[in-house]
């Protein structure tokens, strides 16, 4: 027998059923509909937002540890829709108050209809000021206190907010931007590091960026990993060598009349560059005047991106050559009867003044550079095999690896390639077609003066990373001479400066140098009266503690690198000295006998 | 006979409601007291929550501040800024031949600058927060109730160093 009210009882719970079902349907339904995803996505959005940190960029510090390239504070100024109330006045004062801000876009964006939904963000301005925030602020303040006054909603500038960002800033400005490059901060997440230390030390000042889900439930958060900025740099560079390079460099073009020109200070014990000047001179912190100042193929860095025939500078090596492979000594003599070197008999090369200079010996070619001298110990004593197996072990045609990005090399040309003629080997002992960049030669030159220990020229002196420091230790590239022969020249060298009463001295200090006269090469030859003036020096000569080399492009004052090279090398050594703490010579050695 | 019995120790009629009103009433103390703790947890949870995000903030801001005075003192201390200050002072440029060289046994004019901080016993990546403010109800009550306390100390230890 059925209970009474059976039927109704049937009848409720099929109705639940029903109804449970249908709700079951209803959800599988909506899971499966075109907007669920949507539905789901937005859901995560309102769960928490997935936030990449950008660590900051490493500080790029001076030798002494004065800061070159850091960060500073800059802001981004945009709208938050959701917030706005009052368009006029957000339009008023972004376009007023931040450059290169248009009303009429502003006061579209902060017009645009508002979706409950949907939270919605331009960007008006990035990388503004904290002068101009201020002045935001203080508008925002004056604004709110009319609206007490006139108890009204506008003016307002709600919905107009700032968050703050890194900005690479060069707080010396031009100082050094042709070795530290720049960094392309205004592309953001794309941003780059470019040319000089910058580019080359890119992914190490970057630091890794790390993604983190940052919920908005309260019982979820937790505090964030700590991140660790981008590794620091200590440069070799010592400012205040580098302002005195820089300054001595523009003097010498003003008064030259140069086209530009490089300066070049490295301690040749280490291969430490001390300072690196080169012109056009550049300001990191308006890395977007990139084009401007260095239009077609002028070169960011001309000490390291350009390679040239240097002219006589290059006699040095050649005369080490001689000397280390015992094809020459120093008693060694040349009869210079003609002032002129019949190269395969057909080629003839001349003095630099077409002049005979007569019996001279090596110290006597050098000191007045005669051409004819060093094709004859280039082509009769050395050989070519000889010759390019020196031109190679001192590094020529091939980069020095130096830490710098963009260091552009010349390839030597060889005995063995197509391209290569006997006059080749003629025209290389005195520095006229081959080409070489300033690095390579200071690189060269650091085996002469470093008892021909030929060291890795480098910028960076120490890497800090993750509050460690790490210490770059000086590194030989090779031994293309023996210490006796490095002293040699060296000795050779100062000998030929005293003897020449040359423009370089430097009262009370003994230095060796080489000056440099060559010739540029055109579409018809060497037709152009234009030269490229060089100067190579080290001192002090017992004792070698820096190495310059100058390099003036096209001078127009004269067209010798003794009249044009000499003297700029004499101003840098005075002052170096000074800025070195190195005394005189006879003081030093009385201190050393003390 | 089995009438008598049930009889002799049957409950009034009053006094079971009053059990039944009596044990209705423990449940709900018991519940309202779970939801008290709960309640309690969440609090102190949520709380805790918005105070590291208030302190990620502070973090934020005192790490701009020291990147925004790091680079104002080195444009304070430009070469420029600085040659302009010595010469308003009276300072020239040293003469190299004026110059007077004292000897400073050990001083080394080329030596390395430190500029890393000093080492100090660094802490590794850890979780900062109590796991008791990152469990449930239930993983707490087990934790503390029903675990023993040696495990528990076992489990707390992870969060050291």
């Amino acid at each position: 027998m059925k209970p009474p009210f059976y039927r109704r009882y049937l009848l409720i719970v099929l109705v639940f059923a029903i109804l449970g079902l249908a709700t079951i349907v209803q959800k599988v339904r909506i899971n499966h509909t075109s907007f669920a995803q949507d539905l789901i996505a937005k859901s995560e959005s309102y769960r928490g937002q997935r936030k990449t940190i950008y660590p900051p960029r490493g500080t790029i510090y001076d030798r002494k540890g004065n800061i070159l390239a850091t960060n500073q504070i800059a802001y981004e100024v945009g709208i938050e829709l959701g917030d706005v109330i009052d368009p006029e006045s957000i339009a008023f004062a972004a376009s007023s108050l931040l450059d290169g801000v248009d009303y009429l876009q502003v006061f579209g964006q902060a017009s645009t209809e508002k979706k409950p939904e949907e939270s919605r963000y331009f960007v008006i301005s990035s990388f503004v000021s904290k002068d101009k925030i201020e002045e935001l602020e203080r508008l925002k303040t004056n604004y709110a206190e009319r609206r007490k006054a006139e108890k009204s909603l506008k003016p307002s500038l709600s919905g107009l907010v700032w968050t703050p960002m890194y900005q690479r800033t060069y707080p010396e400005g031009t100082l050094a931007g042709n070795v530290l490059g720049f960094y392309t901060y205004f592309t953001r997440e794309n941003a780059q590091g470019a040319y000089g230390v910058e580019g080359a030390y890119n992914r190490l000042l970057t630091g890794k960026p790390r993604t983190f889900f940052l919920p908005n439930d309260p019982y979820l958060v937790e505090a964030l990993p700590d991140i660790d900025p981008g590794a620091s740099l200590v440069l070799t560079i010592d400012r205040e060598i580098q302002k005195m390079l820089e300054d001595t460099l523009q003097e010498a073009l003003d008064w030259s009349g140069g086209e530009g020109g490089t300066i070049i200070v490295a301690d040749p014990k280490t291969g430490e560059v001390l300072g690196m000047a080169s012109t056009p001179f550049f300001n990191p912190n308006e890395y977007w005047t990139y084009h401007e100042i260095f239009p077609g193929i002028t070169p960011f860095n001309r000490a390291v991106g350009t390679a040239y025939e240097p002219g006589s500078v290059f006699k040095v090596i050649t005369m080490a050559a001689a000397l280390d492979s015992g094809k020459a000594d120093l008693n060694t003599t040349y009869n210079d009867t003609s002032g002129v070197y019949w190269v395969s008999t057909t080629w003839p090369i001349y003095n630099w003044n077409y002049g005979a200079w007569g019996l001279q010996d090596m110290t006597g070619c050098m000191r007045h550079s005669l051409n004819v001298c060093l094709v004859y110990i280039a082509i009769d004593l050395l050989g070519e095999e000889l010759f390019y197996d020196y031109l190679q072990a001192f590094g020529f045609g091939r980069n020095t690896g130096i830490d710098l990005a963009n260091e552009a090399s010349f390839p030597l040309r060889l005995p063995d390639s197509n391209e290569w003629a006997s006059m080749d080997l003629a025209t290389n002992s005195f520095g006229q077609g081959i080409a070489i960049t300033p690095i390579q030669m200071v690189s060269a030159i650091s085996a002469l003066a470093n008892d021909g220990r030929m060291m890795a020229p480098h910028v960076v002196r120490s890497v800090i990373d993750k509050g460690q420091q790490y210490n770059v230790s000086p590194q030989l590239i090779n031994s293309p001479v023996s210490a006796q022969t490095a002293r040699d020249v060296t000795e050779m060298l100062a000998i030929s400066l005293e003897e020449e009463s040359s423009n370089a001295l430097v009262d009370g200090y003994r230095v060796a140098g080489k000056t440099g006269t060559g010739e540029i090469p055109t579409e018809l030859g060497y037709t152009s009266s234009l030269t490229n003036a060089s100067f190579v020096g080290w001192g002090p000569a017992d004792d070698p503690q820096f190495l310059v080399y100058i390099w003036i492009e096209k001078p127009t004052i004269s067209q010798w690198g003794s009249e044009v090279a000499s003297p700029v090398f004499k101003d840098v050594v005075e002052q170096l000295v000074v800025l070195m703490r190195i005394p005189p010579d006879d003081l030093r050695w009385q201190l050393a006998s003390d | 006979m089995k009438n008598r019995i049930l009889q002799a120790y049957q409950q009034a009629p009053w006094r079971t409601q009053i059990q039944w009103v009596g044990l209705f009433l423990l449940g709900l103390v018991l519940i309202a007291s779970i939801t008290g703790v709960y309640l309690n947890i969440s609090a102190q949870a949520a709380t805790s929550g918005r105070r590291i995000q208030f302190l990620e903030y502070e973090i934020d801001v005192i790490n701009n501040e020291i990147a925004e005075l790091t680079s104002l003192l080195a444009k304070e201390k430009s070469v420029e800024v600085m040659k302009s200050k010595a010469e308003a002072m009276g300072y020239v440029p040293l003469n190299p031949y004026d110059a007077v060289y004292l000897e400073i046994s050990g001083y080394n004019p080329l030596a390395n600058v430190v500029l890393a901080p000093p080492r100090v016993n660094t802490v590794s990546e850890t979780p900062t927060i109590l796991s008791s403010y990152k469990t449930s109800l239930w993983q707490w009550l087990v934790q503390n109730i029903w675990q023993s306390p040696s495990d528990e100390i076992q489990a707390e230890g992870e969060l050291l160093p």
